[in-house]
Order: C-alpha cells, then sequence, then structure tokens
C-alpha cells in the first residue's frame, strides 16, 4: 500500500498538480485542455442527438408527403394554444440557461442559483402541460370531455374520439368524403401521425427529464459554490444540452401543431 | 522521437490485499489499459458464442436433409451467430480492445479524454450482451441479425424486443467509445504531435469514430420504432396504416452499410502499422492512406442502397447507388496498392502478424472484388441472398477485420502482457486459419453462383459436396482459433519477457514499457519525427543479425 | 421589423475566427445580446404562428405553407446555435461538429426522400415527373 501512495504522489509531482485548481484530472495537461476536451465532447455527442431525432423527423418527412391532406386533418384535434405557450416555456429558459452561463463566467453566485431555479422551474412547467396535453388525448378515449372530468367523472364526450393509437384509436369522421372511405376501420395514416407525435413528443420529454436532472445536479453543484470564474464547465456544456432540447422543439412545433 | 520512458508500475501490477479489492480494482478501473482488458476477454468470449453457432449452422449444412436442426431452429441458429458476430464481436473488436489500449498510447496521452464513460462503455457492451443472451436463452430469435419489417414486427414469434434492446444498449456503447476518441485525438495529442505525424492506426480510429457517432443514433432510433412498433401494436413501418417497410431498410441500413466500415476501417489502420514495421520501411504514400480512410468513412455514408437493390427502391436511387458503390472501390483500392509498394524492397520478416497482415491483403483483394461484382445491379439481383453474398462479406469480415484483430493482437500482445508468445505456434496458427478460411468461404462463392440460397437448412444434392467442403473447412478454421487462445494464454506464465520494443516498431507505445505504466507517461513526450521513421539503415541491421533459426 | 431586431446579432457574426483553438475564452457574447436574440427568437415564434393563422384564413399553397415554417425554425435555431450555444465564439473544431450534424441530417434526407420522389410514394402517386 504505501508504495502506491508513493508512486501515486510522485506522478502528481511531475506534471504539478500544485499549480492548478483541483478540478483538473490527471491526465489532462492543462484546464483550458480539459475544457476544451468537455466541449467537445458535448458537442460530439449533441451530433448523435441530432441524429437520433433525425430519424423520426425523416419518418415524418415521408409520411407527411404520402399523406398531406391527412396530416392536416390530423394536426387540427392537436391543442395548439397550449403548443404555443409550451414553445414560450422552452425559449425563456433557454435564455435562462444563457444567462445562467454567464452568471457562472462572472461568478456570480446568487444569480446563477436564481437563473437555473427559474429553468427548472420552466422546465417542470413544459412537462406539466405536456402531461395536460397527453391526458387530454387520453381522456378522450375513455369517453371525458377533459383529462379532470375524466378524474372526477364529470362531463363526457359528446362524439366518439380517441386519438391514442392503438386498437381504440377513432379519428373523428367529420371531413366528409376523405374519412368516410375508412369508415369501418381505424387503420388510417392518421395513425401514423399521432405515433410520430407521441413518440417525437416522448422522446422529447424523456429529454427535458434528462435536461431537468442536469439542471438540478448543476444547481445542487452551484449552491455547494463549486463553480469558479475559471472553472464552470459543466454549466457550461449542461447548458449546451438544454439548448439541444429547445432546438429540437422549435422544429417539433410547427411540424406538428402548425399544420394546414 | 525523444521521449523519456521511466519505469513506472506497470498496469496489470496490483497490491491489493483481499480478492474483492483486486476485482474492484478491475471492475471500477478508469485505465484505458484495464478497460481494453475487460473488453478483450469479454469480447472474445462473444466470439466463441457466435462460433458455437456458426458450428451448429455449419454441422447441420453437412446434409442435403435437415436431420439436425428443424427450419425454425436453424433460423435462430443463423440468427444468433449473426447478431453476435455483428453486435457483439464485429463492430466493437478492433476499437474496444486494440482503440481503446493504443489510442492514447499512441499519440502520447495518460488516458482517453473521459476515462469515466470508457468503463461506462464497457457496461454498456455487457449489459447489452445480457439482454441478446437472454433472448438466446428464452428460445432465441428468428429474423435474421436484420430485424427486416414487417417480419419482425407482426410475425416473428420470437424475442426480437430482447435482441433489439441488447443492439440498441451496444449502440450506446460504441458511441461512447467513437466519442471518447474523438475528442482524445483531437485536444490530447503530445506537443509536436501533428496530424500527419499520427499513426495510420489512429487515422482510421479517427474515421471509424466519425462513423460510429453519425450513423449508430440512426439504428438506436429504428430499433426503438421497431421496438414500439411489437409492443404498442401499431408502428411506423405498418402498411396496414399506410407505413412503409422499405423506410425500416432504408434507416437500418443507414446505419449497418457504414457499421460494415465501422468493422474494417480499423482492421486498415492495423495492417498499415503492421505492413510498415515489418518491412522495416517509411509507409508508402501516408498521406493517401490517411485520406482513403476519412474518404471510405464519408462514401460510405452513400452507398446502403445496394443491400436494397430487390426491395422495391426506385431503378435511379439503385443506379445512384451501384455508382457511388464503385468509388468506394477507389480509396480502398489505394490502401492495398500503397501497403504492396511499401513491401517493395522493404527488409521483410514474416513474424506472426506479419503472416496475418499479408493474409488480410489476399482476402480483403478477394473480398474487395466480388464487392464490386455484387455492386453491379444486374450481378447483384442475381446471386441476391445467395451465398455469394455470404461468402463475400465472410471474406470482408473475418478475412478482413478478423485477420487484422488477430495480426493487431499478436503484435501488440508483448505490449499488453509484457510476454512474447510462441513464435512457431504463431506462424503455423497463421497459416492455419488462413487455409481453413477459404477452405470454408470459397466454395460458398461457387455454391452461391449456382443459386444456393442463403438461409435454408436444406438445399439439392448436389450442392452437397461443396457444403462438406465448407463445414470441414471450417473445423479448420476452429482449430486455427483455438490455438493462439492455447499458446497465447500460455505466454503470461512462460512466455519470455518481451522487453519494451520487441519488433523495434516506431511509434510511442514502443517507447514505454511492457506492460505501459499506469499513467502512460511520466513525462509527455515531445514527438520530433513522422511516423515510420525507420532508419535507413534498419534494414541492414536486421540482414546482418539474422541468424540461421532466428525468426524469419 | 423582423429583420432589424435580429440584425444587430447578425452583424456581429461575420468571419472572425478565434486565432487559436486550445479552448481559451475566445470572447464573449454579451447579456444584452442574449435579450436581443430572446427577443427575435420570441418575434419569429410570433411570425410561424400569425403564418400558420393565415394559411387557415387565405389559401396559401401548402408547400410555401411548410417553407415558411421551416425556414423560420432553421432561423431560430441559427439563432439558438449561434448565440445561446456559443457556436460563433467557439472552437473551430466544435464549429465543425456542429455543421457535422447538419451533413450527417442532409445525407439521411437526401438520399432516402431523393428514393421515395423517384420511385413514387405512396405507389399509387406515381414517381415525380
Amino acid at each position: 500500500m504505501a508504495t502506491t501512495t508513493q508512486t501515486t504522489s510522485a506522478h502528481h509531482g511531475d506534471h504539478g498538480h500544485a499549480a492548478h485548481g483541483p478540478e483538473l484530472q490527471h491526465h489532462f495537461e492543462t484546464p483550458a485542455q480539459q475544457k476544451e476536451a468537455a466541449t467537445l465532447g458535448m458537442w460530439a455527442f449533441l451530433v448523435t442527438e441530432v441524429m437520433l431525432f433525425g430519424g423520426i423527423f425523416l419518418a415524418y418527412a415521408v409520411y407527411r408527403w404520402a399523406f398531406p391532406d391527412v396530416w392536416a386533418e390530423a394536426a387540427h384535434h392537436l391543442n395548439t394554444p397550449l403548443g404555443t405557450v409550451n414553445t414560450v416555456v422552452l425559449l425563456v429558459s433557454s435564455l435562462t440557461v444563457a444567462l445562467a452561463v454567464n452568471a457562472a463566467e462572472h461568478g456570480r453566485r446568487t444569480r446563477l442559483l436564481q437563473l437555473l431555479g427559474v429553468t427548472l422551474v420552466l422546465g417542470v412547467a413544459f412537462l406539466g402541460i405536456k402531461a395536460f396535453e397527453y391526458s387530454e388525448k387520453f381522456a378522450h378515449c375513455a369517453g371525458y370531455k377533459t383529462p379532470i372530468a375524466w378524474a372526477t367523472g364529470g362531463e363526457l364526450l359528446g362524439e366518439q374520439e380517441c386519438l391514442v393509437p392503438g386498437r381504440a384509436f377513432a379519428f373523428p369522421a367529420e371531413h366528409g368524403a376523405a374519412t368516410e372511405e375508412h369508415a369501418s376501420t381505424n387503420k388510417t395514416p392518421h395513425q401514423l401521425f399521432y405515433l410520430l407525435y407521441f413518440i417525437a413528443t416522448g422522446l422529447h420529454a424523456v429529454h427535458m427529464l434528462i435536461g431537468l436532472t442536469i439542471v438540478s445536479i448543476l444547481t445542487f453543484l452551484a449552491w455547494r459554490g463549486f463553480f469558479t470564474p475559471t472553472y464552470f464547465t459543466p454549466v457550461e456544456i449542461g447548458g449546451l444540452y438544454w439548448h439541444l432540447i429547445d432546438v429540437v422543439w422549435v422544429f417539433l412545433f410547427p411540424l406538428f401543431y402548425l399544420v394546414h | 522521437m525523444a521521449t523519456t520512458a521511466l519505469p513506472g508500475r506497470g498496469y496489470l501490477e496490483d497490491d491489493t490485499p483481499t480478492v474483492w479489492s483486486w476485482v474492484k480494482a478491475w471492475l471500477l478501473t478508469v485505465d484505458h489499459k484495464r478497460i481494453a482488458i475487460l473488453y478483450l476477454l469479454s469480447i472474445n468470449f462473444f466470439f466463441l458464442l457466435g462460433g458455437l453457432a456458426a458450428t451448429v449452422v455449419r454441422i447441420e449444412l453437412v446434409t442435403p436433409q435437415g436431420d439436425l436442426l428443424s427450419s425454425d431452429l436453424y433460423n435462430r441458429a443463423f440468427t444468433l451467430h449473426g447478431i453476435i458476430m455483428v453486435f457483439f464481436f464485429l463492430i466493437p473488436v478492433i476499437p474496444a480492445v486494440l482503440g481503446n489500449f493504443l489510442v492514447p498510447l499512441m499519440i502520447g496521452a495518460r488516458d482517453l479524454a473521459f476515462p469515466r464513460l470508457n468503463l461506462l462503455s464497457w457496461y454498456l457492451y455487457m449489459a447489452g450482451g445480457i439482454f441478446a443472451l437472454s433472448a438466446a436463452v428464452f428460445g432465441g430469435v428468428d429474423t435474421g441479425w436484420t430485424f427486416y419489417t414487417p417480419f419482425s414486427s407482426t410475425y416473428a414469434n420470437s424475442n426480437v424486443i430482447l435482441t433489439i434492446a441488447g443492439a440498441f444498449i451496444m449502440g450506446f456503447s460504441s458511441i461512447a467509445t467513437g466519442l471518447n476518441f474523438i475528442v482524445t485525438i483531437h485536444t490530447m495529442r503530445a506537443p509536436g504531435m501533428t496530424w500527419f505525424r499520427l499513426p495510420l492506426f489512429i487515422w482510421a480510429s479517427y474515421a471509424t469514430s466519425l462513423i460510429i457517432v453519425l450513423a449508430t443514433p440512426v439504428v438506436g432510433i429504428t430499433l426503438l420504432l421497431l421496438a414500439i412498433e411489437r409492443l404498442w401494436g401499431v408502428g411506423i413501418f405498418d402498411p396496414a396504416l399506410g407505413g412503409d417497410p422499405v423506410l425500416f431498410q432504408h434507416l437500418f441500413w443507414f446505419y449497418s452499410h457504414p457499421a460494415v466500415y465501422i468493422m474494417i476501417l480499423p482492421g486498415f489502420g492495423v495492417i498499415s502499422e503492421l505492413i510498415a514495421t515489418f518491412s522495416r520501411r517509411r509507409i508508402f504514400g501516408y498521406e493517401f492512406i490517411a485520406f482513403s480512410s476519412m474518404a471510405i468513412a464519408l462514401l460510405g455514408f452513400l452507398v446502403w442502397g445496394h443491400h436494397m437493390f430487390v426491395s422495391s427502391q426506385s431503378v435511379y436511387a439503385g443506379l445512384v447507388f451501384s455508382f457511388i458503390t464503385m468509388l468506394v472501390a477507389i480509396p480502398s483500392a489505394i490502401k492495398v496498392f500503397n501497403w504492396t509498394a511499401t513491401l517493395y524492397k522493404g527488409s521483410i520478416s514474416y513474424r506472426t502478424p506479419m503472416l496475418y497482415a499479408l493474409g488480410f491483403i489476399g482476402l480483403f483483394v478477394i473480398g474487395g472484388l466480388t464487392g464490386i461484382f455484387l455492386g453491379v445491379v444486374a450481378i447483384d439481383i442475381h446471386v441476391t441472398d445467395t451465398y455469394f453474398v455470404v461468402a463475400h462479406f465472410h471474406y470482408v469480415m473475418v478475412g478482413g477485420t478478423i485477420m487484422a484483430y488477430l495480426g493487431g493482437l499478436h503484435f501488440w500482445w508483448p505490449k499488453m502482457t509484457g510476454r512474447m508468445y510462441n513464435e512457431v505456434w504463431g506462424g503455423i496458427s497463421a497459416l492455419v486459419i488462413f487455409v481453413g478460411f477459404n477452405m470454408t468461404f470459397f466454395p460458398q462463392f461457387v455454391l452461391g453462383y449456382l443459386g444456393m440460397p442463403r438461409r435454408y437448412h436444406v438445399y439439392p444434392q448436389e450442392f452437397q459436396v461443396l457444403h462438406v467442403l465448407s463445414s470441414s473447412g471450417a473445423t479448420v478454421l476452429a482449430i486455427g482459433f483455438i490455438v493462439p487462445i492455447i499458446y497465447l494464454m500460455f505466454s503470461l506464465w512462460k512466455g519470455k519477457p518481451a522487453g519494451n520494443n520487441p519488433w523495434e516498431a516506431t511509434g510511442l507505445e514502443w517507447q514505454v514499457s511492457s506492460p505501459p505504466p499506469t499513467h502512460n507517461f511520466t513525462r509527455i513526450p515531445v514527438v520530433t519525427s513522422e511516423a515510420y521513421a525507420f532508419p535507413p539503415e534498419a534494414a541492414e541491421r536486421d540482414a546482418a543479425s539474422w541468424r540461421p533459426g532466428s525468426p524469419l | 421589423m423582423a429583420t432589424s431586431k435580429h440584425d444587430t446579432p447578425g452583424d456581429a457574426h461575420g468571419h472572425q475566427e478565434p486565432a487559436h483553438y486550445d479552448g481559451h475564452a475566445h470572447g464573449h457574447i454579451s447579456v444584452a445580446t442574449y435579450y436581443r436574440v430572446f427577443g427575435a427568437l420570441m418575434l419569429l415564434m410570433f411570425l410561424t404562428v400569425g403564418a400558420w393563422w393565415l394559411e387557415g384564413v387565405v389559401a396559401i399553397p401548402r408547400l410555401l405553407g411548410v417553407i415558411v415554417a421551416l425556414t423560420i425554425a432553421s432561423t431560430k435555431t441559427l439563432l439558438i446555435v449561434l448565440f445561446f450555444m456559443h457556436i460563433k465564439v467557439s472552437s473551430r473544431m466544435s464549429q465543425l461538429y456542429a455543421a457535422a450534424s447538419l451533413v450527417g441530417l442532409l445525407m439521411l434526407f437526401i438520399v432516402i426522400m431523393g428514393d421515395y420522389f423517384a420511385r413514387g410514394w405512396p405507389p399509387q402517386l406515381g414517381p415525380l415527373p
């Protein structure tokens, strides 16, 4: 055991641990190198995220190209006002994250904590609204008008409508001839739209959860005074991740909610 | 290259007081060299499992009747072989074992940029492997390793979800490795290690990592969509809803064709190292080999449609894919020509790694040229889903990747373990593998051209001679794979110490002790010369020191 | 109005490459810029919703609507990536990787959509003229 300690300390002595903060890992030479590695690593990871969502967007493009009318009909049953509100929420959270990185860079701990806190609240708000939208769809499947009505056994939905893909899927036939030919079956491309909607927004929501976890950890670390004006890389690359989630939503919003 | 290699403590050494702490020291290590050893053990384990499945397949094919396996069991056997070999052996093997060990050493870094991510990648690999194996234990999968829809989504009654979960998780493992390599190669090169002084293995690893990072997420989402389709009962590839099953093939091959280059590119890198070292020459056309790796990585993304010539893809797409497939032959040929040009007037020594390298060149040429046949739409339609295709990709994957892996393993074994293996046995097993491999797979070209379809367990009587030849070749091949396991294990106890640089190779990894110290370089080296800077008198020195009985 | 809003950050996006790659602070984006970018983002968002609303009232070719929506989304992305994600002042490598994701997406989309256009999709529509 004694030898271990000796060797290790000798090694550390060799590349001068005294000259820099404790956050520099042993295999890096300078803090700048470590920071560049972290940033580049995050960007390479974001490339994988973009390609991951790219697959879904490609499927979307293929089917929208094939069924433009179905897309227009189906999209009208999404809650565009709530989608718009959520877009605003996410854009504001992006601003707070950008400002948080700035605050960390200038060593303003209180402001950093405030901004990260606001981001957390906004992220949770986004997921709350999203959950409400989902539950609205499920409530319709159960035959109730709103999720609250569903929970309390309140007002029933007049017409049959179920936009959750699956056996029970039933797209309301109100648009005349186009849907009449499918009247006997629920196997219509409308399901494709809603399937893509649930998968894309669901995967986005999963990323939001991961993002919220990251921001919570950052908040905790900031509260513990972990970040200094010379070392705030986690805030920066955590911010990059958060912005990417925002970018994905920037495309999801017009592609699902704003279709004619 | 001016470096100082101080004798540090070897990375294999432990002074852990209890067995438990020793296990912990290995399973929680963040040392890239130890992680490479973990990968070495686990990947070779999967290779043996995949080989076992192949054995079952080859035994069944000895007779024209289906007497050993039912058709359903046969489907599960070749699917297991394909999935394990592709996802759990060929894709990770060279990057995760040799790459993990060598990338930091070769560029003069103390570790990969993200050591903990590296460890995570091994755990992900194991988790993915356990999923895939549990699928096999619960009855296997019968879709083939390609999971084509709607077969895998609607009609298969086997453990598709477990298996794709395994492949999905394994994808993240390879993303972690690729990401680590990219960042490490960009940010952690030693002073003086410019891009054009990098060993060609690093260039190849970098190109591979680019493919991994760009392509793997796409197969991830594709498999996820497939899982959703199976779980939910409705899916986006379902023709009943207006979906297109061919979209699955597009998305799947967007990854899985570049994945072929994930398998072979690092092999190219290994071969470049071996050829240069054992001819004692600066590699011919360094820049061309380096850039051809990048060109293959790029072009590799644009040729996947040649897997879909008969799957209702448009004629125009087929033509474009066919044309770009031809283009890939150019960078591949550049490599082969440059290796042969390096051999020219070189001081060639036929050590074990070099035997593998020369075998690689021959087999890869056959594999590559038959790839051109298959890139021509007309011929491809004739031989689609026949043994011709099977023989082609085994020539590239086994003849290419495995030969390169074994060559690299023998080359860097003294560095990894500090011991030399028995050179005689090494040479014998390299020859046995070469002979066995050709015996196994060359008859399959003939079989395929005569019309023997793949994935059938019964066949007409007239194919039996060739099938028996192939199966007996597989036996020889199996012996060739088992012998190295024995003498390499044996070398750990009885092998003579290797010294820092047993091959008198260039490269930073040969300047540290064997096995290397935990922190690789006590002082980060400064690189002042190009890779493969063999002194002009190296060849003469080789000739002068040759004695009867010393290795060729 | 829209242009004047994001002109300011747009101007700053000239070609001033960082002279070195080694990850030192490459320059900063001021808080004022963040607010301006945010303003532009909000404006673009209302533009895209407005365009959607307009489509419901006036008959506009469907393709045009899609193009407008995607252009606005891409502009928003560009603003976020350049300023919020600091790509404008990042090292050349990070810039390259940010661009790489675009290249990857292009390969995926151009080739696969090209096949669908040429093949005729869905089958009853026939190939594009």
